[in-house]
C-alpha cells in the first residue's frame, strides 16, 4: 500500500510500518500521523496517560507489563502487611527496594545493555547509589528538621528556612547531580536512541533514590525497636515505596534522554521544556511536601500532591520519548521480526504494522533476531519502472 | 471509473511472514513471570527477616540513651540554683516564669510558654505553666503531655531502659519521664527525645511542665548544656 502520511510503500496493514502513522482513520480519531491516541510505545494508550510501568519500562510489551504491576502489586500489599504487623524498619527496607529490584528484573528482561550488563548496571544504577550516598550525607549535614522546629507543641507553622533548603536548594542539587553517572557512560555511543538514554536515566535515578532512602532513614533503622505502633507510618512508606522512587526516576530520565536528544542534533523547545519540566515537578514534589507538613496538612492530601506531580511528569516523559521514537524508527531497515506487544511475525521497518508499536524500543533479543529484506517490490513499483 | 488502464490492479501485501519450519525464532521474553513475583516475595521475606532481627540486635545493644539519672537535673535544692548566674547572661520572663539564659541561649517568648534555643540551635527548652481547671495531679499532667507529643509524632514511646523518677524544679515536685520518637522531613528521618517533667502544685490548680528536645543521640549532652537553665527556673504561679 502507499502510505495515507508519508507517500512510500509499505506492508498493508493498520499502520504505515515506515511512518507509523495510523491509516485509514477519520478526523475524529485525532491527527494520524503524530497519532496521539496511540503512545509509540505501547499503542494501547493515549500519549496523556499517566501510567507508570508503560512510561518508565518502555520496551515491555502488553503482555510482560501485567507481570510486572502484579508484581509491584504484590510488593505494595508486602508493605502493608509489614506495617500492620508493626514491622516498620521491614517495611522500609521493602519501600526502599521494591521498585529498584523491579527495574533490575525489567533491565534484564529488554536487555537494554545488551551485551555489556556489568559496565551499563554499574554506571547507571551503580552511579546513582554512590551519587545518592554523597548528596544525602551532605544534606544531612546543612539540614537538621530540629532548627525549624523548636517547640514541638506549637500549632502549625511554615518555617521558610526549611522550605528554601529542602524544597530548592536541595532539588537543584540532586538534579545536577543525578544525571553523571548515565551522562559518563564510557560505551554510549553503542546506544544512541532516546529510549536507551530514558532507561538509563531512570535507572540512576532509582539508584539515587535507593541510597537516599537507606541514608537518610539510617538512624531510624538502627534506633526503631523491632515493634512500633504503626501510627502514621504508612503514608511515609507509600512516599518511599512509590512517589518518591517514581519521582527520582522519571526525572533523571527526562533530563538523560534530553541530553541524547541533543546528542543526536535535536535539541529543540520539547527538549528544553523536558529539563525545566524535571527541575519544576522536584522542586514542587519537594517543597509542597515539606510546606503541607508544616501547616499539619493531613497526609493523605500530601501524598495526593505527590501524586499529581508525578503524574504531571511522567505524561512529559511519553511526549518526548513519543515524538522521539516516531522519528528516530523511522529510519530502520525492513525486516522480519516479532513485534512483542503483538506478537504477531511481522515484515516490518520502524513500527509494527498491526499494532503500530515502534520497534525501535523492542527487548534485545528481538532486536538481535530481526532478519533484514530486501526493499519491498510491489506490482506499482514494477509497473511504474 | 476504474483505474488508469496501463496500471496493473492494487495487490495486497501482507504486513506478515510465515516462519519457515525448523527455523530458530528467538523468544520474545526471557524472563518468566514466576521469577518475576518470586524476587518480589523473596524481597519482602528477607527483609522481613534481617530487617526484624537488625532491629532486635539493636534494641538489645542499645544502652538507653538520654536516660536522666535520678535525682533529675535540677534536684531539690542544690547549690547551683544559689550560685550567680554566669557572665553573658541575660533573662526572659512571662506571666508563669522567669527563666536566666546561659551565654548564647535565645529565648521565644509567647506567653505563658518560653522556648529556649542553645547556641547550634539543634536542642530547645520549652517552659511553662497555668492554671488548671479541673485540678490536675502531676501524673494527669504527663498523661496530657504524652498524648499531645503522640497526636504530633504518632510513633511517640517511652525509651527503652528509661523509667519514670521524681525530682523537683524551681521548688516544685514533679515526674521526669523520656519520649522517643522519629521525625521525617526532606525524605529523611531522624529520632528524636524528649525528656519531660511535669508537675503540679499542691492543690492541683497550676500545672507546670518542662520539656527538653533534641535529637536522640544528642540528650545526654544536651542534659549537660541545659543543667543552668533548667536550675533557673523560677515559677511566678503558685
Amino acid at each position: 500500500m502507499r502510505c495515507d502520511h508519508c507517500a512510500q510503500e509499505a506492508p498493508d496493514g493498520v499502520f504505515c510500518t515506515r511512518c507509523g502513522a495510523h491509516q485509514g482513520t477519520t478526523k475524529e480519531s485525532g491527527d494520524a500521523k503524530s497519532r496521539e491516541h496511540r503512545y509509540a510505545a505501547h499503542p494501547g494508550e493515549h500519549v496523556a496517560h499517566p501510567a507508570i510501568f508503560t512510561t518508565l519500562f518502555p520496551h515491555l510489551g502488553h503482555h510482560k507489563i501485567h507481570e510486572f504491576r502484579w508484581a509491584f502489586i504484590a510488593g505494595l500489599a508486602g508493605v502493608l502487611v509489614l506495617y500492620l504487623a508493626g514491622l516498620i524498619t521491614a517495611a522500609i527496607l521493602v519501600s526502599a527496594f521494591l521498585v529498584p529490584v523491579l527495574y533490575l528484573i525489567y533491565l534484564y528482561e529488554a536487555q537494554v545493555y545488551r551485551d555489556e550488563p556489568a559496565l551499563v548496571l554499574g554506571f547507571t544504577i551503580g552511579g546513582g547509589v554512590v551519587v545518592g550516598i554523597v548528596v544525602t550525607l551532605f544534606e544531612r549535614l546543612i539540614y537538621n528538621p530540629f532548627q525549624y522546629a523548636p517547640n514541638p507543641l506549637t500549632g502549625a507553622s511554615v518555617g521558610i528556612g526549611a522550605v528554601l533548603i529542602l524544597g530548592l536548594v536541595i532539588p537543584l542539587i540532586q538534579e545536577a547531580l543525578k544525571p553523571i553517572p548515565a551522562f559518563f557512560l564510557p560505551n554510549r555511543a553503542d546506544f544512541p536512541e532516546t529510549v536507551d538514554g530514558l532507561v538509563f536515566g531512570v535507572a540512576a535515578g532509582l539508584g539515587f533514590s535507593l541510597a537516599e532512602t537507606l541514608i537518610g532513614f539510617s538512624t531510624t533503622l538502627t534506633s526503631l525497636p523491632p515493634h512500633v505502633a504503626p501510627g502514621n507510618w504508612i503514608y511515609d512508606l507509600a512516599t518511599l515505596a512509590v512517589f518518591q522512587p517514581i519521582l527520582q526516576g522519571s526525572a533523571t530520565g527526562m533530563i538523560v534522554a534530553t541530553i541524547w536528544r541533543f546528542r543526536r542534533g535535536r535539541l529543540g523547545g520539547r527538549e528544553l521544556g523536558g529539563v525545566a519540566a524535571a527541575l519544576l515537578a522536584h522542586i514542587a514534589f519537594s517543597a509542597g511536601t515539606v510546606v503541607m507538613k508544616d501547616a499539619a496538612t493531613n497526609p493523605l492530601f500530601i501524598l495526593i500532591w505527590q501524586a499529581t506531580v508525578d503524574g504531571a511528569l511522567l505524561i512529559y516523559i511519553r511526549y518526548l520519548l513519543h515524538y522521539s521514537l516516531l522519528e528516530e524508527a523511522a529510519h530502520m531497515g525492513f525486516a522480519e521480526t516479532v513485534c512483542p506487544n503483538c506478537h504477531m511475525h511481522i515484515l516490518a521497518s520502524g513500527f509494527c504494522p498491526n499494532c503500530g508499536m515502534a520497534l525501535s524500543a523492542v527487548p534485545g533479543a528481538v532486536r538481535r533476531s530481526r532478519k533484514p529484506r530486501a526493499e519491498l517490490v510491489t506490482p506499482t513499483s514494477k509497473a511504474e519502472k | 471509473m476504474g483505474p488508469p488502464p496501463d496500471l496493473p490492479p492494487p495487490t495486497y501485501q501482507s504486513p506478515y511472514y510465515a516462519p519457515g519450519a525448523g527455523g530458530y525464532q528467538a523468544p520474545v521474553h526471557r524472563t518468566p513471570w514466576v521469577l518475576i513475583v518470586s524476587a518480589v516475595v523473596g524481597l519482602i521475606v528477607i527483609m522481613a527477616g534481617c530487617g526484624t532481627a537488625y532491629a532486635f540486635l539493636n534494641a538489645r545493644n542499645q544502652t538507653s540513651a538520654g536516660v536522666l539519672p535520678s535525682p533529675s537535673p535540677a534536684g531539690t535544692p542544690s547549690p547551683i540554683q544559689t550560685a550567680s548566674p554566669p557572665a553573658g547572661s541575660s533573662t526572659a520572663s512571662t506571666s508563669a516564669e522567669t527563666v536566666t539564659l546561659p551565654p548564647g541561649w535565645a529565648a521565644t517568648n509567647s506567653d505563658p510558654t518560653i522556648t529556649v534555643t542553645n547556641p547550634t540551635g539543634d536542642g530547645s527548652v520549652v517552659i511553662s505553666s497555668g492554671v488548671d481547671n479541673p485540678t490536675q495531679t502531676a501524673q494527669q499532667i504527663k498523661d496530657e503531655i504524652t498524648k499531645q507529643l503522640t497526636a504530633k509524632f504518632p510513633d511517640t514511646r517511652t525509651c527503652s531502659g528509661t523509667t519514670t523518677t521524681n525530682g523537683s524544679i524551681g521548688g516544685v515536685s514533679g515526674i521526669w519521664f523520656q519520649l522517643c520518637f522519629t521525625v521525617t522531613s526532606g525524605g529523611q528521618s531522624f529520632p528524636g527525645e524528649f525528656s519531660l517533667w511535669a508537675g503540679a502544685n499542691s492543690s492541683g490548680s497550676i500545672g507546670y511542665g518542662v520539656i527538653l528536645f533534641t535529637l536522640a543521640s544528642r540528650m545526654s549532652a544536651f542534659m549537660n548544656e541545659a543543667k543552668p537553665l533548667v536550675a533557673s527556673i523560677q515559677w511566678k504561679l503558685k
